[in-house]
């Protein structure tokens, strides 16, 4: 199973339009221009997806998930390499804390920013595919990628890669979100997305 | 068996609630505003009933909780606000006292979307207070900093200690050794410095340790520069990159200075003042050198200017092995 250039192009357009809505909320919290951007969509096997977040030098991550049901189920996971994850809290909290004094507000309003770029994700999805999808509340959890439960498994299953690209305070920090499908989920997704490409006339 | 909790079971369950419940229809209006809110807000359940929650709240106008309820009830996501990033966003408090001064409470803000049933496009706001663990919080991170300072800084002289200076030395020396540069240490010691405290007693004693630290700071020009109290009456000063030449018109420099301060001392026979000595090494440190050369050998350096009577700025040259007078 993989994405042909049409979907592929089509689903970075709509996770676009999902973290342009999150980068305004989050501006808007900060009162500073947030910037997100998803440079880049890939499905890959759930085993290869280690190797994309193990191809970077960082071994220590901060994730926040997410469960949504509906006309497909997805765990949908936010990744930063801990210290990005760090710096973002850090720049949204204010520049007068140190990374040392954030440790108690760090795990809260981390699961705040990943909730915000999921939850954003997903109902720019569900609007432009008239789905109806329901998300559990956010869990944010510290670890390497050996205790990433979420890459580990038998099943065939599938996982959506975006990079993502968010810029506080001309700062530039780097993660990925991670959609976990099952391959009869990921089927009916990419039925949604040929629909909307064919709403779109372009299918 | 499980028995069906009716209705007003489970309203009267809301209602007495630890954590504060607010139940939104799909207009916005309050269906359910629970004893807990009532009393930490200035409505009571009855005239909340029916309400708009941006007119009983306009705080939240505009706001990212009107946001997370448009989410819940038009998306059916669900959203969480944190305490660091909205703090005491609703007009909550714990007293009336806190009302008083306007003191709100701290709150982390669950917006979860009801679907199931008669409640279709509903939403649950449930607020907690977070206050004691956020006080609590700010007090142990007071406390870990001041721990963090005390364990790096020197009581008396407010300067760093001898175990900060040996970590920031050994970073410095590494440096220098990496970069191939050279690294200047000064060991200082205040002349006949007993003999000051017998006189003068403990408190001057401590007096003159501080004023001559401050001088000493003062006189530190670059920002790499390290000065630490070593121990007792002695202070050590690194620094960074400076050739042999300088670094001796600098420890020169640092007696006449130490010398204007004219602090009195009828303990010394010459001059009646306070003096200092100093040691100077200057090395380029090769790849098996250690920090410990350098150290021993302005420590050398510093042995001969007080046996050779105090008040003296001498500096033992590592490579050819002899001692010069600075001036």
């Amino acid at each position: 199973m993989d994405l042909n250039e049409l979907q592929r192009d089509a689903l970075g357009e709509v996770f676009n339009i999902g973290v342009g809505r999150a980068a305004s909320s989050l501006s808007q919290i900060v009162n500073d221009t947030v910037l997100l951007s998803a440079p880049e969509v890939m499905l890959v096997h759930r085993s290869d997806a280690a190797k994309v977040l193990l191809g970077s030098e960082f071994r220590q991550f901060s994730t926040v998930s997410q469960h949504f049901s509906g006309a497909f189920d997805a765990e949908a996971m936010l990744v930063f390499p801990e210290s990005n994850a760090l710096e973002i809290v850090r720049l949204m909290v204010g520049p007068h804390m140190s990374i040392e004094e954030l440790s108690e507000f760090e795990q809260e309003a981390m699961c705040e920013v990943g909730n915000i770029i999921l939850n954003a994700c997903m109902s720019a999805l569900a609007d432009l595919f008239h789905l109806s999808l329901n998300g559990t509340l956010p869990i944010h959890r510290f670890g390497d990628t050996e205790s990433l439960a979420f890459l580990e498994g038998d099943e065939q299953q599938m996982i959506l890669v975006l990079q993502v690209d968010m810029t506080i305070s001309q700062q530039r920090v780097q993660g990925h979100i991670l959609f976990l499908l099952s391959v009869a989920s990921m089927q009916s997704l990419l039925d949604c997305l040929d629909n909307y490409l064919r709403e779109q006339g372009l299918l | 068996m499980t028995t069906a909790l009716e209705c007003g079971t489970l309203c009267s369950v809301i209602d007495n609630l630890e954590v504060g419940v607010i139940i939104l229809n799909a207009e916005r209006r309050v269906m359910r505003w629970n004893y807990w809110l009532a009393a930490r807000n200035c409505h009571s359940t009855e005239q909340a009933d029916g309400k708009l929650l941006l007119e009983l709240m306009p705080e939240a106008v505009g706001t990212r909780l009107e946001m997370a309820i448009d989410h819940a009830i038009r998306d059916r996501m669900p959203s969480l606000l944190s305490p660091a990033l909205h703090g005491t966003l609703l007009p909550l408090y714990q007293n009336a006292e806190d009302r008083k001064r306007n003191r709100r409470m701290h709150q982390l803000i669950h917006v979860i979307p009801l679907i199931d049933g008669p409640l279709q496009s509903a939403c649950l706001i449930q607020i907690t207070d977070v206050t004691a663990t956020v006080s609590r919080e700010r007090v142990l991170r007071q406390q870990a900093e001041s721990l963090r300072r005390n364990s790096f800084v020197d009581s008396l002289t407010g300067i760093y200690n001898r175990r900060k200076f040996d970590e920031l030395f050994a970073l410095e020396f590494a440096k220098a050794q990496r970069q191939q540069k050279p690294i200047a240490m000064i060991m200082v010691d205040i002349d006949q410095f007993g003999a000051y405290a017998a006189l003068y007693g403990n408190e001057q004693r401590d007096l003159v340790l501080r004023d001559i630290a401050a001088e000493l700071k003062a006189a530190i020009q670059s920002a790499g520069d390290i000065l630490a109290r070593f121990d007792n009456e002695r202070f050590a000063l690194a620094l960074p990159g400076m050739e042999e030449k300088s670094a001796c018109l600098f420890a020169e420099n640092l007696r006449l200075r130490i010398g204007t301060l004219k602090i009195a001392n009828e303990s010394e026979a010459e001059g009646k003042l306070v003096t200092i000595s100093l040691g100077l090494a200057v090395m380029v440190p090769e790849a098996s050198a250690d920090t410990h050369t350098l150290l021993s050998s302005a420590d050398v350096a510093l042995y001969q200017a007080t046996h050779e009577g105090g008040n003296a700025a001498v500096c033992f040259s590592v490579e050819e092995g002899h001692f010069h007078t600075c001036c």
